[in-house]
């Protein structure tokens, strides 16, 4: 994700990390043992936040209603357990298909359903599964050159302190300390990579290099993209998607009147890197999908197929190991395909509350949308046919 | 096309002081949880804190699915083939 060559975030990035969720949260009823029962706590809980953070604010509103023992702090909504390490937006996005303002959720401080959740002991269980995302996309999805080179140990290595300004400016949504440090830690090659491959397809590749080379500071990040190219598809950079599909069935006309989701179970889940390929013509947030989720395009699959072939082809060329993966890829997706019935459709795709375009370029969705841990998380909600 | 049921291979690593398994092998369907990793050796070594990393870099989440973390892992280091690299520590 991130910036321009300046290190300042887009317009977008700064409504994402503004955004926030207006909470009304109660105390479940099992752990009320005051009359009348503590009033609900309203609280604004930041998209790209997690929940367990809010509990240290929450807290004093219900500490004197609570039953003697330890805390173990979930939440809960209409029943389901709020799994703690999926940012709040996305949460928002997922289960309430018509945004609920103010959400209400339930907080339980006692009897945590460890069978159904991860333990989380409070901040520090948010912070290393945030740091530990974030190495996921560093050691996964940096360029082919990158890792051949072994710089990777550099940024694996992120200092402490490093790391805890780092959480520091997620905690408090502070987007620009976020991306100082992003800077400062060279975190971005991903980014910038995609920034360039990006203005690649809107320029001219002459310009490319112009506006690479000028700036002095740049020199280094064009030379990477060129060692990159090299080994790679031209325009193979990938994206880490996690992918949240929620099935709707048929006979429900209104999003409003989707049932509610009762178990994780139901909700269908990919984490799974996105290619953007296609020089010359811009990788939509559609073709995106349809890479995710091959068996809902089934009408168009001999065409996006004929489509899709020519890059393989040039990634074999160029790099075995790249090519090789987006098979496992497409097997792996395949391997999904009998999730879905024939015939479902897409109903609506959700990405950090915005119901966005599906023929807008997918490298501007992820540069702007993506949360803090680099990973850019996507809803969409799947009507089913009934056989 | 693969089957539902594509196997992975994971090879485990022993680091710190965890003690080195005897089978370092193991077959495991892709379309399961690493949670189930994590539980297997548990049991195995009879104890309940562990840390389990993937390619020595990061610890994913037990809610991921096997089949995922192999394909994102092995996409881009290519030679790594079918395995995926877990190296256990414990403390």
């Amino acid at each position: 994700m991130i910036t321009d060559s300046k290190g300042a975030a887009t317009e977008a990035q700064q409504y994402v990390w503004g955004g926030a969720i207006p909470l009304q949260i109660h105390l479940h009823e099992s752990e009320v043992t005051t009359l009348p029962p503590p009033p609900p706590a309203l609280i604004l809980a930041p998209r790209v936040g997690y929940l367990p953070l809010l509990v240290p604010q929450i807290k004093p509103f219900f500490s004197s209603s609570l039953p003697p023992g330890v805390d173990t702090v979930w939440f809960e909504y209409k029943g389901l357990p709020l799994k703690w390490y999926i940012p709040t937006g996305t949460l928002f996005d997922l289960l309430c298909s018509e945004p609920e303002r103010p959400w209400n959720l339930t907080i339980h401080f006692r009897g945590y359903p460890a069978n159904l959740l991860i333990p989380c002991e409070g901040e520090d269980s948010v912070k290393w599964s945030f740091i530990n995302a974030l190495k996921e996309v560093r050691s996964n999805f940096m360029s082919a050159a990158y890792i051949i080179n072994g710089n990777c140990k550099n940024i694996m290595n992120m200092s402490q302190s490093d790391q805890t300004e780092l959480w520091r400016s997620v905690l408090n949504g502070q987007l620009e300390a976020y991306l100082r440090v992003y800077s400062k830690l060279k975190l971005d090659i991903v980014g910038d990579n995609f920034s360039l491959k990006l203005n690649t397809s809107r320029q001219t590749n002459s310009e490319n290099e112009a506006t690479g080379t000028t700036k002095s500071g740049e020199i280094q990040k064009f030379m990477m993209l060129v060692a990159s190219r090299e080994s790679e598809v031209q325009s193979g950079c990938k994206i880490p998607v996690r992918l949240y599909v929620r099935t709707i069935d048929e006979d429900v006309d209104e999003l409003e009147d989707a049932p509610i989701v009762d178990s994780w179970e139901n909700i269908y889940y990919i984490n799974c890197p996105v290619e953007i390929h296609g020089e010359g013509k811009a990788f939509s947030l559609n073709d995106a999908i349809k890479a995710l989720l091959p068996m809902l395009f089934t009408e168009e699959a001999s065409v996006d197929v004929d489509s899709q072939a020519p890059e393989s082809e040039s990634g074999e060329v160029s790099d075995g190991g790249s090519s090789r993966g987006s098979q496992k890829n497409e097997e792996s997706l395949s391997a999904h395909t009998g999730i879905f019935k024939d015939g479902a459709e897409i109903k609506l795709v959700r990405i950090q509350g915005i119901e966005p375009r599906l023929d807008i370029p997918f490298g501007w969705v992820a540069k702007n949308l993506m949360n803090p841990e680099q990973y850019l998380h996507i809803c969409i909600y799947v009507k089913a046919v009934q056989p | 096309m693969a089957s539902e049921t594509r196997k992975v291979v994971i090879h485990l690593r022993a680091t710190g002081d965890a003690p080195i398994l005897k089978q370092a092998k193991f077959k495991i369907a892709g379309s399961d949880k690493f949670v189930k990793v994590i539980d297997f050796l548990r049991r195995q070594l009879h104890r309940e804190t562990l840390f389990v990393y993937v390619n020595s870099a990061f610890s994913p989440n037990p809610d991921e699915l096997v089949l995922d973390l192999c394909n994102v892992s092995c996409s881009l280091y290519g030679i790594l083939g079918d395995e995926i690299f877990v190296i256990r520590q414990i403390y």
